[in-house]
């Protein structure tokens, strides 16, 4: 029954799609501001694309105050050159996003009394609004405080600076002296990753260029580098974020499923029939939902929200990526046939040959981690498997057929439907923690006038 | 995770009976129990195998890792492990000739021992091991098919077989398994994360290996290898200036301690002397610490056991003890 359910959704199901509209997600880096401004960051999104050691990161983020207040310091495995930084279109990540999200999936159930007919009628997800914007700031100096400026470079609307340190304390008053407000506690935090001997990126708006740009957000920042460490750093972006942090991270792979490899990775409930009213608010729905399940877990897991081949898509939240999409998602092996893991011939990022139009090789993961301090102590390490299994976080919606029918199909289906309702509204309690009682009050009621007591009484031992 | 089964046995030109059986004093297993029995006519072996206690618990272990901690696990896979595990055993017991030592201590068998109906001259607890490698590679290993579980369970049981010295295998053969299919198969991978990092589950892991270790008189390798491991990670942390959640969390990795009790614990593929133990489960501390902090390795557990499992040989040779005996664990006189 399930199965059939699945396959006729799929198949015939009128398809209503809502991008994620958490509040969004924290950064693997914190921010740095240059006035007293109080900042929180709420909220990022990060896409890998990594195939063996190479490892094009792009990092997305809702950083909402002035643009000349935000710089980002991000610990990196290697020195980082002007040509493995780019700025990647914001428009990227929606693509990302909408393509991967948990999707609200709905079908009608037909007139009972006709013979059946299909219905196919997609809704594609919100358009994607593209954004960005920069800012400037000024020079970095390395000094005797043990820092060395490794890099120094303008890419867009940033100027970027990479550094190295030999010393925390040494770093922090470097960061401070050239005008970077280092949150409080970083310090310590700073030390762990300079012993690690891992670099920093560290990245400010260059405000001329920013203005000039004619973009009205931050655009977000790729890195390119061959390291075999696959990790964020999570642990610095928790200095200035108080609360829990949602980080959702895209992981796109030459082999198949991504996992955290020191958390749980659990997989978000799925497949699952909610009231019809659900339609109207889908985002309460999830946030609720996904809030439930993070309790549930003890609160210190990753969550799996989609794991699929990016050639494909069933049904499709949006269409899959193209060729250039994917390149400017950082995909950079999209010459090489399905299953081969060998690094492409031209450089890192994809230069030279124009790929072919295939995206099979191409495997997304989409993982929610919400992470607070006391559960998340350690950064996120993540593997890559070759698991190519399929999963989706879907929610169906199944509409009842209310209009007037008189036949005994009629009848029996109208019977049928009270005790549907209440399974749908017990599933959708449970997931959500709403209380039943709300819920069972927005059900839709049913006429069983004319139905017999012994039709009813079949339909609810059914 | 497993233990070796060796039975020996050549032909005589004696018409009846029409074999004898040569049981090594110190390896003499699955038959050990049967034969001895009726040369000696008393059981050396006192309470229950400890192995049925593995069985069991790995099979909880399964169980509870399906339920509860949202494995993608398929029953079949599963099932291809057991029936493949047990297969193989079973041929490779039928089958392998015999080897054949000066050392071996003749007990006579009769016709039906050698020949007859498929399990007639097989007990039960012949099939022991190969379940334990079976449940264990379930737990450990995931495969995108079931045919490379197949094919992994196979090389595991068969590397018990092929891969020995002196009448002893020298991998895990779980481990083996696990290893083999990792680096050669582009459809298998294992779950660090999988366990999570639950203190409840650490408990009983604690709880349920303590059982079979206490049984099989093993206690030194966990702990000496958790100490080891532990040590090295607290220095790591230390030097790092982490705070102390992130080395606790590092430790809590029900992973970590599962492997700890249920695989490099299996006391036929240990070093035999206590000293050999502790060095040995050092080598593998350290080269897991080293592959996991500085070549970022997720399985740096399996590879640094399947590295040191050659080290065995070495330490018996320089330290000789007795050698492990499911049936008599505490120990018997070394010929």
């Amino acid at each position: 029954m399930k199965l059939l359910r699945s396959f006729f959704a799929s198949l015939l199901a009128i398809l209503l799609v809502f991008t994620n509209t958490l509040p969004a997600f924290a950064f693997c880096g914190f921010y740095v501001a240059k006035a007293d401004t109080k900042l929180y960051n709420k909220a990022s999104q990060v896409a890998i694309a990594r195939s063996d050691d190479r490892t094009i990161l792009t990092m997305a983020n809702d950083y909402q105050g002035e643009a000349k207040d935000f710089a980002m310091v991000v610990p990196v495995p290697t020195v980082l050159s002007k040509e493995q930084v780019k700025v990647a279109n914001p428009a990227i990540m929606e693509r990302l996003d909408a393509f991967s999200a948990p999707r609200l999936v709905e079908y009608f159930d037909e007139n009972p009394c006709d013979p059946p007919k299909l219905y196919d009628r997609f809704e594609m997800p919100q358009p994607v609004a593209p954004s960005a914007a920069p800012q400037a700031m000024k020079r970095a100096r390395g000094s005797a405080l043990g820092v060395e400026v490794e890099a120094q470079f303008n890419v867009g609307e940033y100027d970027i600076v990479i550094l190295s340190a030999k010393e925390s304390g040494g770093l922090e008053t470097w960061l401070q002296e050239s005008g970077y407000k280092i949150p409080n506690g970083a310090r310590d935090l700073l030390k762990p990753y300079i012993r690690q001997k891992l670099k920093f990126f560290v990245a400010k708006v260059n405000l001329e260029k920013f203005e000039t740009s004619g973009f009205t957000k931050l655009r977000p920042i790729q890195i390119a580098y061959e390291s075999p460490r696959f990790m964020l750093p999570i642990r610095l972006g928790m200095i200035n974020g108080q609360d829990a942090q949602d980080l959702i991270v895209y992981i796109l792979s030459p082999k198949g499923r991504a996992e955290v490899a020191n958390y749980r990775t659990v997989r978000i409930p799925s497949d699952v029939n909610i009231p019809e009213y659900v339609k109207g608010e889908f985002s309460n729905f999830y946030k609720s939902m996904f809030t439930t399940s993070y309790d549930r877990e003890n609160r210190n897991v990753a969550f799996l929200e989609y794991a699929w081949n990016m050639g494909n898509c069933d049904p499709c939240s949006a269409d899959p990526l193209n060729p250039d999409e994917l390149k400017q998602a950082g995909v950079f092996w999209l010459e090489q046939p399905m299953g081969t893991n060998q690094p492409p011939q031209n450089s890192i990022w994809g230069r030279g040959r124009r790929p072919m139009p295939r995206s099979s090789n191409v495997f997304i993961t989409r993982l929610h981690v919400r992470y607070t301090r006391d559960k998340f102590p350690e950064d996120l390490m993540f593997q890559d498997t070759n698991n190519q299994e399929n999963f989706q976080g879907r929610y169906i919606m199944q509409h009842p057929y209310l209009n007037e029918t008189n036949c005994d199909a009629g009848k029996q289906y109208r019977a049928s439907l009270p005790k549907r309702f209440d399974q749908e509204a017990q599933t959708l309690s449970k997931l959500t923690g709403w209380k039943i009682e709300d819920i069972r009050k927005k059900l839709p009621s049913v006429n069983l006038a004319d139905v017999s007591w012994y039709d009813r009484f079949r339909a609810y031992v059914r | 995770m497993t233990a070796l089964q060796q039975v020996s046995f050549s032909e005589t030109s004696t018409e009846e009976p029409i074999a004898t059986a040569i049981i090594q004093t110190s390896l003499p297993w699955p038959l050990h129990m049967m034969l001895n029995m009726r040369s000696l006519a008393q059981p050396p072996r006192a309470g229950i195998d400890a192995r049925l206690y593995q069985i069991g618990f790995l099979s909880l272990f399964l169980l509870l890792g399906i339920i509860t901690r949202d494995w993608t696990l398929h029953p079949e896979i599963i099932l291809t492990a057991i029936v493949t595990a047990l297969t193989t055993q079973y041929l490779f017991l039928k089958f392998t000739p015999p080897p054949n030592t000066s050392q071996n201590l003749k007990v006579p068998l009769t016709k039906g021992d050698l020949g007859g109906s498929l399990l007639d001259n097989l007990p039960i607890d012949a099939f022991y091991s190969p379940m334990i490698t079976a449940l264990g590679m379930s737990i450990l290993l995931r495969v995108e098919h079931w045919w490379i579980m197949a094919l992994a369970v196979t090389i595991a049981i068969s590397s018990k077989f092929l891969i020995q010295f002196n009448q002893k295998h020298i991998f895990n053969p779980g481990n083996f398994g696990i290893i083999i299919a990792l680096l050669f198969s582009h459809g298998a991978w294992v779950s660090p994360g999988q366990w999570g990092e639950s203190m409840w589950y650490v408990i009983l892991f604690f709880i349920c290996g303590g059982l079979v270790l206490r049984k099989v008189g093993r206690w030194d390798t966990t702990i000496a290898f958790l100490a080891f491991y532990l040590a090295l990670e607290a220095g790591r942390n230390l030097y790092l200036g982490w705070t102390w959640d992130v080395w606790s969390h590092r430790m809590m990795s029900g992973s970590l301690i599962m492997f700890s009790f249920f695989m490099i614990t299996d006391p036929r593929t240990i070093p035999n002397s206590k000293i050999s133990r502790l060095i040995w489960t050092f080598t593998i501390a350290l080269l897991t610490f080293v592959f996991r902090n500085y070549f970022f390795m997720n399985t740096a557990v399996f590879f640094a056991l399947f590295l040191s499992a050659p080290l065995t040989l070495i330490l018996d040779w320089v330290f000789k003890a007795d050698r492990f005996d499911w049936f008599q664990p505490t120990a018997i006189k070394s010929v």
